[in-house]
């Protein structure tokens, strides 16, 4: 099948997702798209984030879904962040060190750091369904959009049972992302995300993200459990567990040198 | 008939310049039409069997939607009923297994996005020409553990040397991390630009270990005696190979691996043979002219043998005879010319050089100017001249033939 049919496939199949907004009730006045926008960013990302969590795959490839243990220690203001793999055992101690608009990964078993160049930048992180890109981007999802309220879904509820709130981003036009459009839904009660679709430019669904076990960390309603489903594969999925998360710590700079990345964390 | 003839035969020398400028024309068109088509069939045959050894052989057996989508999905799995399958196709000069996959390549700081080539030594070689293009080293030698050949553009732009170590980094089948060293063994010179910067290629073996792959491949390049009868020789072997449940295979062409090569020679083909019509419709009227000419300077003639008592149809006749013998001249001659000049191009094809050889360079043919002369090319010559012959005789013929002996006898 051509690209051009499966494309129209699938903006077939995806119709349905923009007819769900006549589903949706209407929101009650007074609330504020951005303001829900920048609440959510908030929660997603502090200025300064440290996380332990589990990245599990999974593929029709794979017979058992392939699990990597974490670290990452994400700087916003300097648009830095940095990564060490724990598990499995053949890829333990590897590193990925952003430095933006570079990513480096240092390979222990090899002994051999790779400067990722931006061809690659649409390549899979580590088999999973986040690309590099995911990685490096640090475009916001506040700042790069256009926030409108698009209503309340009983079909996706929160907290105590509430229609989850639905917002629409548009980017701005000259921002520096990838999607034409995202479609965020969030808990109405503490504004935690639940589930944000990613459409390309030509409107066809190419993503969806699920958020669910939202426990409070640091007076926010962090989810702690992140499904990503990619639309044009199916069966692939990528779950993200995330087992701790500590925001707006003070990093010291030396976690972000090609000195920490070779030689560890000691 | 024999009256006829010489009628005919003294006709056509009555004005031996004119006769022998038409015949002229008649001999430069025969000539460039077998010249260029020869020319066409052999540069096309060559880019056919070059890019078919380069690529995808006569045949290419692969996972079902490969064409589509060249991704690790795609697959054939390499079990011993397929080999066993394939070497008993005795149609075919030989098969390769081949994995294509994709990976970073990098030396130093140096990174590139590369194609990775994995195939077997042993059986590539009954295949394509590839290791033929070996500039310097080896193509993977045995006792290298983890060889990798390099396009020399490749090799260059990461700074690579032989014996030197290249990390190839990608993702492998079972979605983890493939990360490995090779040791580079040889460098490639390949024609095709694209090609020298960004092919590299590793055994089979080392490209299953590596993508995690085991025992599938993308590819077969199946190569046959030549490039004709292929369809028939494509559903004779998908009847014969194995069936795999899990992963169906597809049987196809090289030119539905290579469209953009068949295309490219129909386009070719098409802009030579509008020329070569545009040629030969000059050379048709070259013919009415002359034969016209001659009718009219013999009007008063004509009128005396009609008075005499021959015939229309004789005169239809004579005239038609006349151009005949010039087409047959022509084209005795322009055969005559032709055909050896051919022959020996086929065994001495031309070294391009400068633009021209970029040109095909950029195509991935070798830069040389080949021959081929197909059976059907002088017969189409000659059938296309006589056609032209009888096209271009008819209105002096009837003319010739319609004219009333009164009339023309009271002309000049």
């Amino acid at each position: 099948m051509s690209r051009f049919a499966a494309g129209w496939i699938l903006l077939l199949l995806c119709a349905p997702a923009p007819a769900l907004a006549g589903d949706l009730l209407p929101a009650p006045p007074g609330l504020s798209a951005r303001a829900i926008a920048s609440r959510v960013e908030d929660i997603f990302r502090g200025k300064t984030s440290y996380v332990e969590a589990t990245m599990i795959v999974r593929s029709p490839r794979l017979s058992q879904p392939r699990r990597v243990r974490l670290r990452m220690w994400d700087d916003r203001p300097h648009r830095r962040s940095f990564i060490r793999i724990l598990a499995p055992p053949k890829d333990k101690g590897m590193g990925f060190l952003k430095l933006h608009p570079n990513l480096w990964n240092y390979i222990p078993r090899v002994e051999r750091t790779v400067r990722i160049p931006p061809s690659m930048m649409l390549q899979s992180w580590m088999g999973s369904d986040f690309s590099n890109d995911d990685l490096v981007r640090d475009s916001s999802q506040l700042d790069d959009y256009d926030h409108t309220l698009l209503g309340l879904d009983p079909g996706l509820s929160g907290a105590e049972g509430a229609p989850s709130i639905v917002l629409e981003y548009r980017p701005h036009e000259d921002a520096p992302v990838v999607w034409g459009r995202i479609v965020t839904w969030v808990d109405a009660r503490h504004f935690a995300p639940l589930r944000q679709d990613f459409y390309d430019e030509d409107g066809v669904r190419l993503r969806t993200m699920r958020f669910s076990e939202i426990h409070e960390v640091q007076d926010r309603p962090y989810p702690h459990r992140w499904s990503i489903k990619p639309l044009d594969k199916q069966g692939h999925e990528t779950i993200i567990e995330i087992s701790k998360v500590r925001f707006d710590q003070h990093f010291d700079d030396s976690i972000f040198t090609k000195r920490h990345l070779i030689r560890g964390d000691r | 008939m024999g009256l006829e003839g010489r009628l005919a035969w003294r006709n056509v020398w009555r004005n031996s310049r004119r006769t022998a400028l038409t015949v002229a024309a008649t001999v430069f068109a025969v000539f460039l039409v077998v010249v260029f088509v020869a020319m066409a069939a052999g540069v096309h045959g060559k880019m056919i069997e070059d890019s078919v050894r380069m690529h995808s052989g006569h045949l290419e057996v692969s996972g079902k939607g490969y064409l589509e989508n060249r991704t690790l999905d795609q697959y054939v799995r390499l079990r011993p009923q397929l080999v066993t399958a394939l070497d008993a196709q005795h149609e075919l000069v030989g098969w390769a297994p081949r994995i294509d996959g994709f990976a970073l390549a990098s030396k130093g700081n140096a990174t590139q996005g590369v194609m990775v080539l994995g195939l077997d030594r042993q059986r590539e070689v009954t295949v394509s020409s590839l290791m033929s293009r070996v500039e310097k080293g080896e193509f993977l030698p045995a006792g290298v553990k983890r060889g990798i050949v390099l396009g020399g553009r490749l090799a260059r732009n990461l700074g690579a040397r032989l014996g030197d170590q290249v990390l190839l980094y990608s993702v492998a089948y079972s979605q983890e991390m493939a990360y490995e060293l090779f040791t580079v063994t040889g460098l490639l010179k390949l024609p095709e630009p694209e090609l020298d910067r960004r092919l590299s290629v590793i055994s089979l073996r080392d490209a299953q270990d590596f993508f995690v792959y085991g025992n599938r491949v993308s590819e077969i390049a199946l190569l046959a005696a030549s490039a004709d009868g292929l369809p028939a020789l494509r559903e004779r072997i998908l009847r014969a190979l194995p069936r795999d449940p899990e992963a169906p295979v597809e049987v196809h062409l090289w030119n539905e691996v290579m469209p953009e090569l068949e295309q490219f020679i129909f386009l070719d083909d098409a802009g030579m043979y509008i020329m070569l019509v545009i040629l030969v419709v000059v050379v048709a009227f070259g013919i009415l002219n002359t034969l016209l000419m001659s009718v009219l300077e013999r009007t008063r003639e004509l009128g005396v043998l009609l008075a005499l008592g021959l015939r229309p149809a004789a005169i239809f006749r004579v005239v038609y005879l006349e151009s005949l013998l010039l087409a047959v001249v022509g084209l005795g001659i322009g055969l005559a010319l032709a055909l050896p000049t051919v022959l020996y191009m086929q065994g001495h094809p031309i070294p391009l050089a400068g633009d021209m050889a970029q040109a095909t360079s950029w195509l991935g043919i070798e830069p040389v100017m080949t021959f081929k002369l197909k059976p059907l090319n002088p017969l189409g010559s000659v059938v296309t001249i006589l056609g032209v012959a009888v096209v271009a005789a008819l209105y002096p013929a009837l003319k010739a033939s319609r004219a009333r002996p009164v009339d023309a006898l009271r002309s000049l």
